[in-house]
């Protein structure tokens, strides 16, 4: 750990602990895990990590302040610190107001992000970690007007985050999917452009929500960032080539609702990207292109004896589609079909939950399947295990990782 | 008075008493009960904490403490849970809606850690509520049309004149039927046993504690056993208070997320 991580480390456990020593209510919660895993090709223990997650909550007449520290520790590698979220919470009669570092989730699907685009996506391993710490917070102004069942949402992120992404070395990298030509050996990719911190690099979004049981709903829209980088050009001076990268703006509107049929859940989303960046891939140039993109899912949650299930269909279209485009230097379907399940039940009075949760793309064929038991051998103790299955076609985004199949055990201890 | 005329003359006042105990528990029927029960004074609003211990076959036992916010109005019986503890469920919450009208119930449950509000499946009345030997339904109030109902005896428990009511459901249930003992003019329960398709005795609530508050006869401790599983569930309910001002709005997504204290 450097010298400014231990400073804001101790300034921050400074904050938490000064609070209750004079005045207020506090408290204090969190979670440490022990996690590793183990991939079956290459026979190696990808990961052994150790986590600590504060969240520390100080009530005061006027709101609340909310700080979420977390470290990590791997093997051989500097301890790594991350303030996840530190915001300020004001809770007036018809407005709530949330100022600071902060997640905002938005949608109805379950490990797909078609309107929930407002905080970026920590892909740093893949989209293997917990749905709870996929999520990146962003520095924002969010503020909620509460007329009757109506909520208007108003959000204004001071500054672009865009998502994290898997380092060149990493076992999650993704090849880029570019012809390059034969002369070239070696190919650089260079961290993109950071997006400067001027006021019109800020991203805007707006939701109105409508909260009635019979039916939920939700119209999002938003000036935003392309969360992942684009290729902005390619130089080629054989035998290496050198590709950049930068983020480019767009607008999206989009939807979500809920509603039960009898005692099933209907879930339906959708967005449309308007002018959605994207590159096009001509030998040996890129350029960015703009298209239309709309991605709607739908989804259906019941129950049957006893057991929990869920399925989701997602459908991507692309505008003005050729056999040329590219996002993240995989090439795009026109048409792009992606299915999720998840089956989970409860046994041992609740103690032992057993889940499986897979995604399916299908052209071409390969998916994610992610089977796991948790143990509760206490209160607030859990171990669990599992494993995730890359399979299938490897031209696939799921299929292209199936060297990395591979067992999972952790331990978390809440408290 | 003679020891023979004594005896007569009581003989006589027991047997007057017995006959006008069972004529006047004679007037109800086993519906009239139920629905006295189901339409007792149960005040438009309440506040409780409850704590939940639950205990497996072997013995151990885990706790659960929660928060319930409850009113009725306008045949909505809207119920809004904050979980306290343990640690890995804290500031969960889970609101509930049941219709009088005999519509599905609308449930939602926020997960602080996915930081969002999800609607779930509702038919799952028969599904044990968090773990415990309650379900859902227990939790609730059923509706007295949804079974037959059968006056079958009055008996006396701690005082308390009891009627014994025979309840058995219209549909296919989890339980072939159920006998309560109820109250006679309070209208709460003291005892229910359940009873398996097979005939056997299933499940038991026997109640511990019981007070009145704000004029509300309240269950404050009591404990269901289910006797196939050897497990058992006590719920004990403190801090109770009635009839607080508590706005529909309160039952929203909007508090699901700020918890008990906004």
């Amino acid at each position: 750990m450097n010298k400014k991580t231990s400073l804001l480390l101790l300034l921050l456990i400074s904050v938490v602990l000064a609070p209750p020593l004079f005045a207020g209510e506090g408290l204090f919660s969190g979670m440490v895990r022990d996690y590793a895993s183990l991939r079956f090709e290459a026979g190696d223990i990808a990961v052994h990590e150790q986590t600590v997650d504060v969240k520390y909550e100080y009530f005061g007449d006027i709101g609340r302040l909310y700080i979420h520290p977390t470290l990590y520790s791997n093997p051989n590698e500097p301890l790594l610190f991350d303030l996840k979220e530190a915001y300020f919470d004001f809770y007036f009669s018809n407005i709530d107001l949330r100022v600071g570092k902060q997640t905002i989730i938005w949608g109805e699907a379950e490990g797909a992000f078609i309107t929930d685009i407002v905080s970026p996506r920590d892909m740093r391993s893949f989209i293997l970690a917990d749905f709870s710490e996929i999520r990146k917070a962003v520095p924002a102004v969010k503020m909620d007007l509460y007329l009757d069942s109506y909520t208007l949402e108003a959000i204004w992120v001071t500054h672009f985050i865009p998502s994290s992404l898997p380092d060149q070395d990493s076992i999650w990298a993704q090849q880029p999917n570019l012809s390059l030509p034969p002369t070239v050996t070696d190919v650089v990719i260079n961290n993109p452009t950071p997006v400067s911190s001027a006021l019109e690099n800020s991203e805007l979004f707006l939701s109105l929500g409508h909260f009635s049981n019979a039916l939920n709903w939700k119209l999002n829209g938003g000036y935003t960032w392309t969360d992942e980088p684009l290729v902005a050009g390619i130089t080629i001076a054989p035998p290496t080539a050198t590709i950049d990268q930068g983020y480019e703006r767009y607008f999206f509107f989009g939807g979500s609702m809920n509603t039960s049929i009898g005692s099933t859940v209907v879930r339906f989303e959708s967005a449309l990207a308007i002018d959605k960046p994207m590159n096009a891939f001509n030998p040996p140039q890129v350029s960015v292109e703009k298209h239309h993109q709309v991605q709607s899912l739908i989804g259906f949650d019941w129950n049957l004896f006893g057991a929990q299930y869920s399925i989701q269909y997602l459908l991507t279209y692309t505008h003005d589609h050729h056999d040329n485009l590219l996002v993240q230097m995989k090439p795009i379907q026109e048409f792009a079909h992606t299915l999720t399940f998840r089956v989970q039940d409860t046994y041992f009075d609740d103690k032992l939950t057993a889940k499986i949760f897979a995604y399916v793309e299908t052209v071409p064929l390969n998916a994610l399947i992610r089977p796991s038991l948790s143990y509760s051998l206490s209160d607030g103790v859990l171990i669990e295990g599992g494993f995730e299955l890359f399979v299938g076609d490897e031209d696939g985004m799921f299929g292209s990782y199936q060297k990395n199949t591979m067992a999972w055990a952790a331990i978390r201890w809440y408290f | 008075m003679r020891t023979g005329t004594k005896q007569r003359v009581l003989t006589l006042l027991l047997l007057f008493f017995l006959v006008f105990s069972s004529l006047n528990a004679a007037t109800y029927t086993g519906q009239e009960v139920m629905s006295e029960v189901y339409n007792r004074d149960s005040g438009d609003t309440m506040k409780a904490n409850l704590i939940m211990s639950l205990t497996n076959s072997r013995g151990s036992i885990r706790e659960r403490s929660i928060v319930q916010y409850r009113k009725d109005s306008e045949g909505i019986e809207r119920k809004l849970m904050f979980f306290l503890a343990p640690s890995d469920v804290r500031n969960t919450s889970f609101l509930s809606f049941s219709y009088e009208d005999g519509r599905g119930d609308d449930q939602y449950i926020y997960l602080p850690a996915l930081k969002r509000v999800k609607r779930i499946a509702s038919d799952s009345k028969n599904d044990s509520f968090m773990g415990s030997d309650f379900t859902y339904d227990d939790m609730g109030t059923r509706h007295p049309d949804l079974d037959t109902h059968t006056y079958l005896r009055t008996e006396t428990i701690d005082g308390y004149s009891v009627l014994v009511i025979e309840s058995v459901p219209k549909d296919t249930a989890e339980y072939m039927r159920t006998l309560s003992w109820v109250v006679e003019g309070e209208w709460f329960g003291l005892k229910k046993e359940f009873y398996l398709p097979n005939g056997k005795l299933g499940k038991t609530l026997t109640i511990d504690t019981f007070s009145q508050i704000d004029d509300i006869w309240v269950i404050t401790d009591m404990t269901m056993r289910n006797l196939e599983k050897n497990t058992s569930t006590r719920i004990q309910m403190d801090e109770v208070s009635f009839d607080l001002e508590i706005e529909d709005s309160f039952f929203s997504e909007r508090q699901m997320k700020i918890g008990t204290r906004g």
